[in-house]
């Protein structure tokens, strides 16, 4: 796949998870959604770090500390729901 | 691991490659590191005080929210596409994508000062409650950098008019276009944070 169908491709997902989180958020307040929203935040992470920042070519330290920062901040964020 | 040498990307083996200079992944670390404190200071607040923060998000729009969500991505992606596009040569291109994202990057701009017009018109000011105060300090500070990220847009546009950047020769331009990646980056955790989560 070239990598212009690929930055395409994240660029789409991302939107598709943008719009996901404003629904579930219109959906209520339940943690279980408050959960989903955030594990839709970390999949946009992921997306813009292996997507748009090339890491998923990257060394692994690398691709680790800046994908490590986004889940350190959902975990964060989920243990205070 | 690879490291700029007058300019030009030379990766350290053909496999992986990290692009742009290095002093821009750790500059990315140190920016993600102080907006990591401020996302979690707003968290444990929220968790400390859950009526006040939810009664406070009520004044915010959600699809105002999305709108600048999405408007920061796709000005993410018009710049990655600027990147591949000087990877095959083609600059002239490159800074028209650059420009098409700086006027997309401009959208947020223009929703974010409306929605800080209308909160300060609602007298929703940083002393408004703890919640205002940590809005005003969290989506302030980002807003400060999306305003560098277009500065640096901008200067990357003109320097690929220019053909200031080669396929060989582009880790300038990768490192700007990391600067604005991470600005989304912390976007995405802060959306939900301050707009959808109660």
């Amino acid at each position: 796949m070239s990598a212009s169908k690929v930055l395409f491709g994240c660029w789409l997902g991302l939107a598709a998870f943008s719009v996901a989180t404003v629904s579930l958020g219109h959906a209520g307040g339940a943690r279980t959604l408050g959960v989903l929203v955030l594990l839709l935040a970390l999949g946009k992470a992921w997306l813009i770090a292996d997507g748009f920042m090339e890491l998923r070519h990257a060394p692994r330290l690398w691709r680790g500390l800046l994908l490590g920062w986004p889940l350190a901040m959902t975990a964060g964020i989920w243990l205070t729901l | 691991m690879s490291t700029s040498v007058e300019g030009r990307a030379v990766p350290a083996s053909p496999s992986r490659r990290l692009p742009g200079d290095m002093a821009m992944w750790f500059f990315i670390l140190a920016e993600l590191s102080v907006f990591g404190v401020l996302i979690l200071t707003f968290a444990v607040t929220q968790m400390l005080y859950p009526e006040p923060f939810r009664e406070s998000r009520r004044v915010l729009d959600g699809s105002i929210g999305l709108a600048l969500t999405l408007s920061l991505l796709t000005a993410g992606l018009l710049a990655a596409l600027a990147v591949e596009r000087v990877r095959r040569d083609r600059p002239r291109q490159a800074a028209w994508l650059l420009l098409a994202g700086l006027l997309s990057a401009g959208v947020y701009v223009a929703l974010k000062l409306g929605e800080y017009g209308h909160l300060l018109g609602l007298g929703l000011d940083m002393e408004a409650g703890t919640f205002f105060t940590l809005y005003w300090i969290l989506t302030g500070f980002h807003f400060l950098h999306v305003l560098l990220g277009m500065a640096i847009l901008a200067w990357m546009a003109g320097r690929c008019r220019r053909r200031a950047y080669r396929p060989d020769s582009c880790s300038g331009l990768e490192s700007g276009v990391l600067y604005w990646h991470m600005v989304d980056l912390v976007w995405v955790l802060l959306f939900p944070l301050v707009y959808v989560l109660n």
